[in-house]
């Protein structure tokens, strides 16, 4: 699916990523995790193709996208990728349905086509009924869902969830590791940040972020210490 | 696109009062044209109508005046008429007066008076003899005081007269005011038909344009050709007339205050685009968080800059409808005021709303741009 050879990333003076050395297979379900401040977010942007200001290499499906054009961009973000937010990021003044639909309004398909994909991932993830009500209306797990939704409703290869548990309990947290689990099972790739381990564990590998560096497992991270 | 528009409009209900406020100058400036364009539409479709057949519309009116007092007979001949009618754009061309009166030798024994005529009207009053309407080709005459007095001592009435030639009898004398002009003799309109209607300079050449000529040039060509070859040119001279000068001060007038209410007008939208352009600026900074997770899931920049355009045209267009409405309103308070009928015309409307969309695009594509190329992963830093 994807590989990063030495991706570095500076922001000025500062080196938020060194050296990263990272192969995803298709149908892989990856988490990366590590403290705070780590790089994981800065990570997951240059492998969503939201940040292009990286050094070194990055291959997606064997193609590099650093000097491609920014419409072309956006359409592999709109038709490849799907992103699930930390702290949701839904529209507040858009229903369940809108903001679900948000994808699909760029790109080429047919209005009756739209609504059927729409429909089909509000039941997917267990909204249905919801439509009509605003994020405000919903509850934390909820609203995660519809993030979800929204991220999958193009039918995506890659799925990037940054911290997608974060702002939920662990139960609710569950819930949604089983719809990631469910995506995954039907052949999507997903990558996702967290810094919960029990939520980590539902992926089949991890790797460890430690002030832009990245481990392949948890001792080697302590080692570095 | 009716979804597009379907999101600008409820991106602006969001924000219902600084939109309309914004809106404000767009009204002001909008119902300022509609009002400006219908009060000078009303004038000049009440001129025209007023003025007839005389409106120039379709006809460039050539004159020929005499260069000297001595000889004003003159003007234009039937070889000029189909010279003038040989230029391009020329319909056909057709030979007028400005006067209506022949010129004419009138001899009585020995005396010799040059005089303008013209035939009988239906009424005039007579210091001497009776009135009444000569019928066929009768000899009568009726003569001004001024002449009876140039040609005989005493007793005009009955008395043979020669008008080129051909003898003719007193019938009456006439007063002539300084208020009332007249020619100095009248004959049967039958007469003045057969001998002298053909007299009468035709002092002007009417030539009828078709629709697409430019008249100016056809005015300009004329006036060279008459020069050259015009068979009365060492008499006379030849020049394009304005018949409607009047109107043409009273336009000049109209203009003067269209010109004020105009420059109102665009100082009010001027102002009225700054607003939409803070209005559209305060609109893409709120809405950073919107704008990352549109591109995040395949918004092109180029998406981005036509949302907010269309919102901005959208916010735009809607003030202008609200202006039209205003301006029917108050062309319709300045009717009861106004001599004439101000009208709103299809074109006043259509302009309106193209300059609505023209301040909504012009104003709004700097802000537009700016959200449409703000750094991504900033964008959704955004909470
Ligand atoms: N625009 C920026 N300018 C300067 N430094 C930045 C910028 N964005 C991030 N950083 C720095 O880069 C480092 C990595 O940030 P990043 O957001 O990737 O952390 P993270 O691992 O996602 O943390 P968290 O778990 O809190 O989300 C941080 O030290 C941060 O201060
Ligand atoms: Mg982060």
């Amino acid at each position: 699916m994807l590989k990063v050879t030495n991706v570095g990333k500076a922001y000025g003076k500062f080196t938020a990523l060194e050296n990263i050395n990272l192969e995803v297979a298709d149908g892989e379900f990856l988490a990366v995790m590590g403290p705070s401040g780590s790089g994981k977010s800065t990570l997951i942007n240059v492998l969503g193709l939201l940040d292009q200001s990286y050094t070194g290499e990055y291959l997606l499906e064997g193609k590099n996208y650093k000097d491609v054009n920014d419409n072309e961009l956006s359409q592999i973000r709109g038709d490849q990728l799907g992103f699930v937010f930390q702290n949701f990021k839904l529209l507040t003044t858009y229903n369940v349905y809108e903001n679900i639909e948000i994808p699909l309004i760029y790109s080429k398909k047919k209005q009756s086509k739209k609504h059927e994909m729409v429909e089909d991932v509000i039941e997917k993830v267990g909204l249905t009924g919801k439509e009509k009500n605003r994020p405000s209306e919903l509850s934390g797990g909820q609203q995660q869902r519809v993030a979800i939704a929204r991220a999958i409703v193009n039918r995506p290869k890659l799925i990037i969830a940054d911290e997608p548990t974060g702002a939920l309990d662990s139960k609710t947290s569950k819930e949604i590791m089983e719809i990631f689990t469910k995506l995954n099972e039907a052949g999507t790739t997903i990558i996702m940040v967290t810094h919960d381990s029990e939520v980590a564990e539902y992926a089949m590998r991890t790797v460890y972020i430690r002030d832009g560096r990245l481990y392949n497992d948890e001792k080697s991270v302590k080692n570095h210490d | 696109m009716t979804d597009k528009i379907m999101i600008a409009l409820k991106s602006i209900g969001k924000n219902k009062n600084r939109n309309f406020l914004t809106m404000l100058g767009i009204i002001i400036g909008i119902a300022s044209v509609i009002c400006i364009l219908a009060i000078g539409d009303g004038f000049t479709h009440t001129v025209t109508k007023g003025m007839g057949n005389h409106n120039t519309r379709n006809k460039v009116i050539l004159q020929w005046e005499p260069t000297s007092d001595y000889n004003t007979d003159g003007g234009f001949t039937p070889n000029d008429a189909s010279a003038l009618s040989k230029i391009p754009g020329v319909d056909h061309v057709k030979l007028t007066s400005s006067v209506a009166e022949a010129g004419a030798k009138v001899q009585y024994k020995t005396k010799n008076v040059s005089i303008g005529l013209n035939k009988q009207p239906k009424h005039l009053s007579l210091v001497k003899g009776t009135y009444f309407t000569m019928t066929g080709a009768s000899n009568g005459v009726y003569i001004s005081e001024d002449l009876a007095h140039k040609l005989f001592k005493e007793n005009a009435i009955n008395r043979l007269i020669s008008i080129d030639g051909t003898v003719f009898e007193v019938q009456g004398i006439y007063h002539i005011s300084e208020m009332n002009y007249r020619p100095d003799a009248y004959v049967s309109k039958q007469i003045f038909k057969e001998l002298f209607a053909n007299q009468i300079s035709k002092d002007q050449a009417k030539l009828y344009v078709k629709a697409d000529a430019n008249k100016k040039q056809v005015g300009k060509t004329a006036v060279q050709r008459m020069k050259k070859m015009g068979e009365q040119k060492n008499t006379g001279r030849y020049s394009v007339s304005n018949p409607d000068t009047v109107s043409k001060q009273f336009t000049r007038i109209l203009n003067d205050i269209t010109y004020f209410i105009a420059f109102i007008a665009g100082i009010s939208l001027l102002i009225a685009g700054i607003g939409v352009m803070n209005v559209m600026y305060i609109t893409v900074s709120e809405r950073r968080k919107e704008i990352g997770i549109r591109r995040a899931f395949g918004a092109t920049s180029g998406d981005i800059r036509n949302q907010f355009l269309i919102e901005s045209v959208v916010l735009c267009v809607i003030g202008g409808l609200i202006g039209i409405i205003f301006g029917y309103i108050f062309v319709a308070i300045i009717n009861a005021f106004l001599p004439f009928k101000a009208v709103i015309t299809a074109y006043s409307i259509i302009l309106s709303l193209s300059v609505s969309t023209a301040v909504g695009l012009i104003f709004g594509f700097i802000p537009s741009n700016k959200a449409a190329h703000s750094e991504l992963v900033g964008l959704l830093k955004e909470e």
